[in-house]
């Protein structure tokens, strides 16, 4: 697959401080990547890098397969996650503003923020002033700014901070909808539950290093460690005894309302799933059986851990 | 692109700040109240003078009989006491209780100690001040008249001669040039014209410096910078924000300018027609009613506006507000960039204007003496010229020396700007923590630490 973004042994320190360090991976046109770690990973170095406001110590940014030029950089749609407005400009002049910036002629730019400001329905408050609307108001307007110039690229930090719910789904649906259409994005986010949702692809940042990277799904596959979950109705002895020695029961939840009772178990070697499954269906009436892959957020906890073990034995 | 981009910034820091309703208000009332004062000292100068009946009692040998027709007591030294306008002399032996000369038409009474001579002091008793200028021709006529009876007084002096012998020496000025000797002087009333053309500029550079310094910090407080810098290099944001800024202050200056014109020219046709004024004014030297322009021309403080060499002064000020305005407006968006806050700001805002400010302390103090090597050097310095080179085009400088003291401002603007957009990229994105001139040194180099 084509990459929108290409990132290729960055480096960055202020003074003795080594920010990036050597960070590598590429944003697959059309996906969503989350762009995850801890505070102080670099994540904004990084960002600030990708869009000219840094400049790198070394290392290569491609966009959109041309080595990186302000021109290029602009064409993304940047959305940082410290973001404001003017309090003084009306919202709908504001938005021309931006959209100008970013190389729009005034009456392309006013177009399509009419067609944005109806679709997140804010068309109402065109002619009002930043000061006058409410901060989740503000957001979907500073949305609307990073996205009015239909970038190819999208670069999003925190974009669901200050939404609430309602209006976090929506984000989540245009999100989604604009990579259908193609967009690229890149998503920095602390938010775990989102990332589930979001992100097909993930880079995880530590210490200015990138400790995991990839599909989302293959990521989640490599970190199985095989546990499955069996959801049933009868009685626990007889469910015990029949896994017998085929699976190791990790632990049995207490009985649900609808009277069913979920125990997760490890199979052993050479067991198959469907093996197990025959012997349990002659003792209790199995529900469901599926496999356990490992959030991103445990995921993101291990990774961080084993990196920062390797560190500190490096170290003593 | 690049330039659509400060194109962009400019315009849309010219918009934000000149729609608004405080903005056109203070740029209508500005000249308005301008052209009114001038026009109120006009009309509040021409026979609207308070008529100023002075009581003075007698001194030894000041007044000799009292005319039998008129009841009044006659000066020994009429001469002394020359007809004035809007004054009138009348005397009495000994000055009377105040509710007595108050009603008998007096407006002022002049009375004095006994060792009036000795002391030379007197008092003014009035209910009402005649005016600065009546108090200056009641003492010289009084002074005048005791010397006359000193004099009299005196068994070696005759009046006479005394006047022979006085001599008041008048100075004409020339100036000796290559192509013989002109007529100078002056240079005190134009360097004080020059003078009101700098300390205009020098508000301007103040006001609207603190204009971008505040309009800095607040995009670093609201966070809209991060969106920016992501678009337009902050090298050539700074110069879209101090370009938009300055036309901002331009288009003050000239509405400004064009509705003094306008309105003083409204004044001047409304004044000549006789719609307004006092129609029975005359000039003096042709008894024909008199015109705005003779009327300035005889009043002393109003005839300084005439002698104002307009384009010349708007001209150089234009100019010198461009060049200065880069380099200090750049030096104010440095420091907004390099604080947290606008009261953080302010103080190393003083230290900036400093060179400024210590220009136009000089101008104000050597306003006569042009020629002075402070007010030149001063006048090359690109730190000082802004202010400084508008009192020497007043006074009469050399086109060349005008333009090469603009050429040096405009370099160092420019080599400002440079260290400036350093600066305000790398302090700009700085949201505390460390902070000081140590890290300024850093910023100015180009170290992003």
């Amino acid at each position: 697959m084509a990459s929108a973004l290409h990132i290729a042994e960055l480096r960055k320190s202020y003074g003795k401080h080594c920010v990036l360090d050597g960070v590598n991976f590429d944003v697959p046109e059309g996906s969503i990547m989350g762009l995850l770690g801890p505070n102080g990973a670099g994540k904004s170095t990084l960002i600030r890098s990708i869009m000219g406001i840094v400049e790198p110590d070394a290392g290569e940014v491609r966009i959109g397969g041309q080595p990186w030029s302000r021109a290029q950089a602009r064409r993304i749609g940047y959305l940082p996650e410290e973001r404001g407005l003017y309090k003084d400009m009306k919202v709908g002049e504001q938005a021309v503003y931006f959209a100008q910036l970013k190389g729009m002629d005034r009456p392309d730019a006013v177009r399509s923020l009419k067609k944005w400001f109806e679709r997140l329905e804010v068309d109402g408050w065109w002619n009002r002033k930043v000061s006058d609307i409410s901060k989740g108001m503000a957001q979907k307007i500073q949305f609307i700014c990073t996205v009015v110039h239909g970038p190819e690229l999208l670069i999003l930090d925190e974009p669901l901070s200050g939404f609430d719910p309602i209006n976090a789904r929506r984000i989540i649906e245009v999100i989604r909808s604009l990579a259908s259409e193609g967009t690229s994005i890149l998503l920095s986010t602390h938010d775990m539950p989102s990332v589930e949702k979001l992100c097909d692809h993930v880079v995880l940042l530590n210490q200015g290093r990138v400790v995991l990277r990839g599909a989302s799904d293959r990521l989640r596959e490599e970190g199985w460690n095989g546990l499955q979950e069996v959801a049933f109705r009868g009685n626990d002895l007889s469910f015990t005894n029949a896994l017998g020695a085929l699976a190791h029961l990790d632990g049995i939840e207490p009985t649900t309302a609808e009277g069913v009772r979920k125990a997760g178990i490890r199979l052993r070697d050479g067991v198959s799933p469907s093996a197990v499954l025959e012997v349990l269906q002659g003792q209790v009436e199995v529900q469901e059986f599926i496999k356990v892959r490992p959030t991103m957020e445990s995921l993101f906890i291990r990774a961080v851990e084993v990196q920062e073990e390797a560190s500190e034995s490096k170290a003593s | 692109m690049k330039g659509k981009l400060i194109r962009t910034i400019v315009l849309r820091e010219w918009r934000t700040r000149v729609v608004k309703r405080s903005f056109l208000l203070g740029t209508l009332l500005t000249p308005l109240l301008s052209v009114g004062l001038i026009a109120a000292s006009v009309l509040l100068t021409q026979g609207v003078d308070v008529h100023n009946v002075v009581l003075v009692e007698d001194a030894p040998g000041l007044i000799t009989r009292q005319d039998a027709a008129t009841g009044q007591y006659v000066p020994r030294c009429p001469g002394c006491f020359p007809e004035r306008e809007n004054l009138e002399y009348r005397f009495v032996r000994e000055a009377p209780e105040d509710s007595v000369w108050k009603a008998t038409g007096h407006t002022v009474l002049v009375e004095y100690d006994e060792s009036v001579m000795q002391n030379k002091a007197g008092y003014l008793v009035y209910a009402k001040s005649p005016g600065v200028k009546a108090k200056r021709n009641i003492e010289r006529d009084l002074s005048r008249a005791l010397e006359h009876a000193r004099v009299l007084g005196s068994t070696e002096l005759d009046w006479e001669a005394y006047q022979r012998l006085k001599l008041d020496l008048t100075l004409y000025e020339r100036e000796s040039t290559a192509t013989g000797r002109e007529e100078g002087g002056g240079d005190e009333i134009r360097g004080g014209i020059g003078f009101m053309f700098s300390a205009i500029l020098f508000v301007v550079l103040a006001v609207y410096g603190g204009m971008i310094m505040r309009s800095v910090v607040e995009e670093k407080s609201n966070h809209v910078v991060e969106v920016l810098v992501a678009t337009i290099r902050p090298e050539e944001l700074l110069l879209g924000k101090v370009i938009g800024v300055g036309a901002v202050a331009l288009t003050q200056l000239m509405a400004w300018a064009i509705l003094s014109t306008g309105s003083f020219a409204l004044f001047q046709w409304v004044f000549d027609a006789g719609l307004i004024g006092d129609a029975g004014a005359v000039s003096a030297a042709n008894e024909v009613p008199a015109d705005l322009m003779t009327v300035m021309a005889q009043n002393k403080g109003l005839a300084v506006l005439l002698d104002i060499q307009w384009g010349v002064m708007v001209a150089g000020t234009v100019a010198f507000f461009i060049g200065g305005f880069l380099l200090y407006g750049s030096l104010y968006a440095a420091v907004g960039a390099t604080v947290q806050s606008e009261q953080e700001g302010q103080g190393m805002v003083m230290a900036i204007i400093m060179p400024l400010m210590f220009a136009y302390i000089v101008g104000s103090s050597a306003l006569g003496n042009p020629t002075l090597p402070i007010m030149v050097w001063l006048g090359w310095i690109p730190l000082t010229s802004p202010v400084m080179m508008l009192v020497r085009l007043a006074t009469g400088v050399t086109w060349w020396e005008a333009l090469l003291s603009w050429g040096l401002l405009m370099l160092t603007a420019r080599f400002i700007l440079g260290i400036a957009g350093r600066m305000y990229r790398l302090g700009v994105l700085h949201d505390g923590g460390r902070s000081g001139w140590k890290l300024w040194v850093h910023w100015i180099k180009g170290d992003d630490r």
